[in-house]
């Protein structure tokens, strides 16, 4: 129940942070596809990283297998120091609680109101009063950056940016360590996307979440990104800030930065 | 640290205890063991030392402990609203949650969240809580709650049942209209999904008609013929139940079962998609939707129910049939000779003729719901369970309609 000091100390102020995503030898097949052939990937607490890939390179399929919701077909995920694909239900239930996952489409209850959406997390795992509750979730969908009046539209209500914030918010909800997202700014207008890359970096920098993101937005990338990583040919092909993944010789990785000529050059990444 | 020996531990004293005096001595005060109780419950104690109040926090404030230290700090009292800073050397951990609990507190104490002063906070803590600050939610409830009351709910759902026939009937009127085109211009007739739709809604619904009509022929012979059987009047179970099966049990038995497994399928289809944007693609094209996609469904519909009907009506004598022979003394051979001359043909044309008119509602509703399915989801169920039960109770309506038709013009 009690977390370690860590969860909440400043990443910066750490030398080594530990580990919380410990991913090794993942093989994934579909039928004869292979898509992960041996991939490894490890990420440090308070990192803010971004997937990226081809089609097909099984970006969504990692996220997916490092939550516990596809079976790879070799190779141990380690999340939060649990190992997901061995862990008993019980273990796997107390990781479930730590980190924050949001799905491409949102998958927001469609049955359920906004705010509804996001006290079902809180009210599945604590004993809040009802007050409380109500405060705690009106400041999420105020962290996720949405407007009060929100809290009681209904899912179809919401526009395509909304949508994405109010996931966040029902992902943040339980105050988790690491945060998942596929895709968070595929769909959304420039302008949203940015102000989505900001909250992003806030929810990293502000409250200390560790940050995984599957990504094809390139200003994502040159804005937010601490480090990113790269798949292809079923295992990671690079690994590090933009400007060293710029530099990566790689066919693929060549011709998708050069799909954006109005790069800033030369790259360089804040610190 | 060594416990100090208690009185009660030595030696002679325990030994002349019985043993239901043991607990209650175990129980006694042992100072060292409350204090390992009491310490980590504590989340929060007022120092108003050198004059100046403080709100000392400690231990971990995190979402956890959240109920537990609102009711610590809610045990403070009206102290709270004396404090000028908060210190935080002993807090181990603090999220949002456990700013959010502080801050809202302090502001129901009447002290401005935005000024107190943040001591000896770690600077991850403080950073949550200038976060929190800079977001806190306005006090009071967030949606306002709408409550009806009986006369309203009532006036809401008589007129969303009567825009629900509105709409209805004037999707019915578009469908007659393309209906009628497609009559004279056979081309806008899609071929290849009509045939599709003839397959789906009318070959593979055979084999759940037949058992279900065959299943009622058998105990509408069964119950009719205890009865018959008392006056010795057995071979007028034939009558009965050729007139009954025929002109109304097959045509209402069939068109439920349609209604249930083609009605709801239309409105899943459809608003499976309309949700993927299919149906707006399709407009799009240049296509009309209730051409490519309703018209098929309610033609085939239209075409099969009657055929459906008919195989309802066979199964369900050959129910009787089998009753009659086993049960009734009626040989297969006798039933067939008493049908021919009881059964008037009119009574198999009447209930074959319903089946159409009830294939066209059944469609109508199906496909105007399923095209009516809003953008999300959940509503593809309710649709489809609405379509169901609309089918159904339209049909029986329209049923009644017809036999009080028949009954007056003598049929």
């Amino acid at each position: 129940m009690v977390k370690p000091d860590e969860s909440v100390t400043d990443p910066a102020i750490m030398t080594a942070p530990e580990l919380v995503i410990d991913a090794r030898a993942i093989v994934t097949r579909f039928g004869k596809q292979v898509v992960h052939n041996g991939l490894d990937l490890q990420i440090r607490r308070g990192d803010l990283v971004a997937l990226i890939g081809g089609s097909g390179t099984g970006k969504s399929v990692l996220l997916r297998e490092i939550i516990g919701l596809h079976r790879p077909d070799s190779g141990s995920v380690t999340l939060l120091g649990t190992d997901i694909w061995t862990a008993s239900p019980d273990m796997l239930a107390a990781v479930r609680r730590r980190f924050g996952m949001m799905f491409q489409e949102g998958a927001l209850f469609s049955s359920l109101s906004v705010a509804a959406n996001v006290a079902t997390p809180l009210r599945e795992h604590f004993s809040l009063p009802e007050d409380l509750l109500d405060e705690l979730v009106r400041l999420r969908l105020a962290l996720a950056g949405l407007p009060p009046d929100a809290a009681s539209k209904m899912p179809s209500q919401l526009s395509g940016g909304m949508v994405k914030r109010a996931a966040i918010a029902r992902a943040i909800a339980l105050e988790p360590e690491v945060l998942f997202l596929d895709e968070p700014t595929s769909g959304l207008d420039p302008i949203t996307a940015r102000a989505f890359d900001q909250l992003l970096t806030f929810l990293n920098r502000d409250l200390g979440i560790t940050v995984l993101l599957v990504t094809h937005d390139l200003d994502s990338l040159v804005g937010i990104a601490r480090r990113i990583v790269v798949l292809g040919q079923g295992r990671v092909i690079a690994d590090g800030s933009l400007a060293e993944i710029t530099a990566v010789d790689d066919p693929w990785i060549q011709s998708y930065f050069s799909s954006r000529a109005n790069l800033p050059a030369p790259i360089r990444h804040q610190q | 640290m060594p416990r100090p020996p208690h009185p009660s531990r030595s030696p002679q004293t325990s030994r002349n205890c019985s043993p239901e005096t043991r607990p209650s001595r175990r129980a006694t005060f042992d100072p060292h063991r409350a204090v390992a109780v009491k310490t980590p419950v504590e989340f929060c104690r007022i120092d108003s030392g050198d004059g100046a109040t403080v709100l000392m926090l400690q231990g971990l404030w995190q979402i956890a402990q959240a109920d537990r230290i609102a009711i610590a700090l809610g045990k403070l009292g009206k102290t709270v609203g004396e404090v000028q800073s908060i210190d935080g050397k002993g807090l181990g951990a603090m999220d949002t949650a456990g700013a959010l609990v502080l801050l809202s507190r302090l502001r129901a104490a009447g002290i401005d969240p935005g000024t107190i002063a943040l001591v000896n906070f770690d600077p991850s803590h403080t950073r949550i809580v200038e976060v929190v600050r800079s977001r806190l939610p306005s006090p009071g409830p967030a949606q306002a709650s709408q409550a009806f009351g009986l006369a309203a709910r009532t006036g809401q759902i008589a007129s969303n049942l009567g825009m629900t026939l509105l709409g209805h009937v004037d999707f019915l009127g578009r469908v007659v209209f393309e209906l009628a085109r497609a009559l004279r211009q056979p081309a806008l007739l899609r071929p290849r999904e009509f045939m599709s739709q003839l397959g789906q809604t009318g070959v593979t619904a055979i084999p759940v008609v037949a058992l279900v009509t065959f299943l009622i022929g058998v105990v509408f012979a069964y119950l009719l013929g205890l009865q018959a059987e008392q006056y010795g009047a057995n071979v007028f179970v034939v009558d009965g139940t050729a007139l009954g099966m025929t002109r109304e049990f097959a045509p209402i038995i069939v068109a439920v079962i349609v209604a249930g497994r083609s009605g709801a399928a239309f409105t899943a289809q459809l608003g499976t998609m309309k949700l993927t944007e299919e149906i707006d693609a399709i407009r799009t094209l240049g296509l009309s939707a209730d051409q490519v996609l309703v018209l098929p469904r309610i033609a085939a519909l239209m075409i099969t129910l009657p055929l459906l009907v008919f195989i309802g009506d066979v199964a369900g004598l050959l129910g009787a049939m089998v009753i009659g022979q086993t049960m009734l003394d009626i040989t297969p051979h006798t039933f067939l000779d008493r049908l021919h001359t009881a059964l008037d043909p009119k009574h198999v044309v009447i209930g074959l003729g319903k089946a159409p008119f009830f294939a066209l509602v059944i469609g109508i509703i199906g496909c105007r719901m399923g095209i009516s399915v809003e953008r999300d989801t959940r509503s593809i169920g309710i649709n489809t369970t609405s379509t169901v039960v609309q089918s159904i109770v339209a049909v029986i309506i329209l049923d009644a309609i017809f036999a009080v038709i028949f009954q007056q013009l003598g049929w």
